[in-house]
């Protein structure tokens, strides 16, 4: 059985367009490939019904490591010399605190960093073969997969829901199917 | 008034990309002629290397001249594009977006301008590794009980996170430069976006993604220029041991801040006809804020003379009628009138919607932000404790060239920028017209 695939883009302008062409597209024979846009739209995020990002997770690892870090090199590098000087402690956890605090924003921020990299995919550049430059203009670009043969039908399909089309020759569309 | 209603995602694409096609002659010659003033400064900081660290103007009592001021000054300067890019992100206040990259790439400068005092202070740069805690033979270790290495820490988390704030909310903008570009344009443009395609599952992590930074950026903001302000409240010099310094430094940044984020876009917005996007209820909206910051850090200069008088400490009390009517008492009413009473002509309407009025007004805030430091920093120590060790300090023409050295690298920095990379977010100007656009256009 072959799994090659050719894809086609319908390109929007609307949202509103962008949602309905997305519930039309559920209920037909064609399979949703991806969707580009040039803003995070929340009605398209919606309609996508994505499960939430996990972003959240990294960033949390990374807070915790850092809050952690920020205690125990100081703490570590205190008790090194432990020679009291004026009274104070040789393991002072206020002062400590500013270190553990900074520490945690810090590493929060490269695990948030990391975790956007990872689940987002980049840096990649093989999707730019199956792309098109309007879609960080105006455009909003779905594309749908057909199997071979079934271009003109779901080309017909975006354009009764108002878009533009864009088909992808084969060389473009050499893409895993979803 | 400003014609905003013909803005549309093409249209906003159309105006940033136009920035950055190659530049007159105009910019060239500024460029050099800021180049030149950064030369002239890196020249004054290898003399100083070479001669060593006399050749400035700090001495006893006074040790901490225009290398601390400058230092503070810039980490102050940097503060206000974290609060426009974070803390107005996460209040959902829309009038941020058309200033914010410009904002963020402020704060980016600023912190490496101001990175740059302590090393310069330093006197033996090359040292500066010291303040690693680096495993050594030694087994000497920096001391985190310091607020000195609170600074380190601080000032480095915050370069770190607003170059990668700023970077990563520009990904999706390289990558609409990147669709426009030809040649080698195109190459660089395509590795700079890493490869973005605005993909609803990229957007999905994205969006996640910023509102975590945001949120991790906001206590960082209120945390960095409360560890600066503890480099003088955790000392016993008059005039500098203070409870209320953390929030009266927080808001004394986000006042400068503010003021520098005007300096920077009234002429960006004239040079490159920004007109349809910084709108001039953008430009307001920033005015208000420095009223009220500018009303707190007043309220700050009151609440710090009336704990002198109160407190019955004749040293304090000493220190605080010197600071307003000794030496430096010039310098004491240049920042009140600058900071807390200049601010208050932008109550009138007309006055905040006179671009050359805002413009003259942010200019005397900075001045006035400056003066500040001048007197907090050069203040207490030269009129401490004892009366046999008062001295007063003035900057030596090293200092004055290697401040103005700084200057010229961070504006020189900033011109770049804003020829090469886009000046303003699209993507969120994008997102502001699908929401209606009510914070950007006129009423």
């Amino acid at each position: 059985m072959s799994t090659s695939r050719n894809y086609v883009m319908g390109l929007f302008k609307e949202e509103s367009a962008v949602v309905s062409a997305l519930e039309a597209l559920k209920k037909s024979q064609w399979k949703l490939h991806r969707v580009h846009g040039p803003y995070p739209s929340e009605k398209i995020l919606h309609a996508l019904k994505f499960k939430k990002s996990k972003v959240g997770y990294f960033t949390l690892i990374g807070g915790i490591t850092g809050l952690v870090t920020g205690f125990v090199v100081p703490i570590f590098t205190s008790v090194q010399w432990d020679l009291i000087v004026s009274g104070k402690p040789i393991i002072a956890p206020i002062p400590f605190f500013v270190v553990g605090y900074e520490l945690t924003i810090l590493f929060g921020v490269l695990g948030t960093v990391l975790g956007l990299l990872l689940n987002a995919g980049i840096p990649e550049f093989k999707s730019l073969t199956l792309y098109d430059e309007r879609c960080s203009g105006e455009h909003f670009g779905i594309i749908a997969a057909c199997d071979p043969g079934g271009e003109s039908g779901l080309t017909s399909f975006f354009e009764e829901q108002g878009g533009e089309v864009r088909r992808f020759d084969e060389t473009d569309s050499k893409q895993p199917t979803t | 008034m400003e014609n905003t209603a013909n803005l549309t995602p093409a249209r906003i694409d159309s105006i940033v990309l136009k920035t950055l096609t190659p530049a007159n002659r105009t910019y060239w010659y500024t460029v050099a002629l800021l180049f030149l003033g950064a030369v002239i400064g890196l020249c004054c900081w290898i003399y100083q290397i070479i001669v060593g660290i006399g050749v400035g103007g700090q001495n006893n009592p006074v040790a901490w001249g225009t290398y601390l001021i400058n230092f503070v000054f810039w980490v102050g300067i940097a503060h206000s594009g974290t609060l426009i890019s974070a803390i107005l992100f996460l209040f959902r206040a829309g009038w941020r977006n058309p200033i914010a990259r410009a904002s963020e790439t402020m704060t980016v400068f600023a912190v490496m301008t101001a990175g740059l005092f302590p090393l310069i202070h330093l006197g033996r740069v090359w040292l500066v590794y010291y303040m690693i805690p680096y495993p050594n033979q030694r087994n000497l270790w920096p001391n985190f009980t310091s607020p000195l290495m609170f600074d380190v820490v601080a000032i480095s988390t915050y370069l770190t996170v607003s170059a990668l704030f700023w970077y990563t909310g520009m990904i999706p903008d390289l990558a609409t430069i990147r669709d426009r570009a030809v040649g080698t344009r195109k190459k660089i443009y395509t590795i700079l976006s890493l490869g973005w395609t605005g993909q609803f599952d990229q957007w999905r992590h994205y969006v996640r993604g910023y509102l975590f930074f945001a949120a991790l950026a906001t206590p960082l903001v209120i945390s960095v220029h409360s560890v600066v302000s503890w480099d003088f409240g955790l000392g016993i010099v008059p005039g500098w041991h203070s409870t209320i310094f953390a929030p009266y430094f927080v808001a004394g940044a986000i006042h400068s801040g503010l003021a520098m984020v005007l300096t920077l876009m009234i002429p960006m917005r004239k040079i490159f006809h920004y007109e349809e996007i910084i709108t001039m209820k953008i430009l307001e909206s920033v005015a208000k804020t420095i009223i009220l910051t500018g009303m707190i850090v007043g309220y700050a200069y009151l609440v710090e003379s009336f704990i002198a008088w109160y407190s019955w400490n004749p040293v304090e009390r000493e220190m605080f009628w010197w600071r307003i009517f000794g030496d430096y008492g010039i310098e004491y009413w240049i920042m009140t009138i600058c900071n807390v009473f200049v601010p208050i002509l932008l109550f009138f309407k007309k006055i905040r919607t006179s671009i050359k009025a805002l413009f003259t007004i942010s200019i005397l805030i900075n001045v006035g932000m400056w003066y500040e430091r001048f007197v907090i920093i050069v203040g207490g120590p030269a009129h401490d404790f004892l009366p046999h060790a008062w001295g007063l300090y003035a900057p030596s023409m090293i200092e004055m060239g290697i401040m103005m050295g700084t200057f010229c690298m961070f504006f020189l920095l900033f011109l770049l920028f804003v020829k090469h990379m886009p000046s303003i977010s699209m993507t969120e100007m994008k997102e502001t017209l699908a929401h209606g656009g009510s914070d950007v256009h006129e009423s």
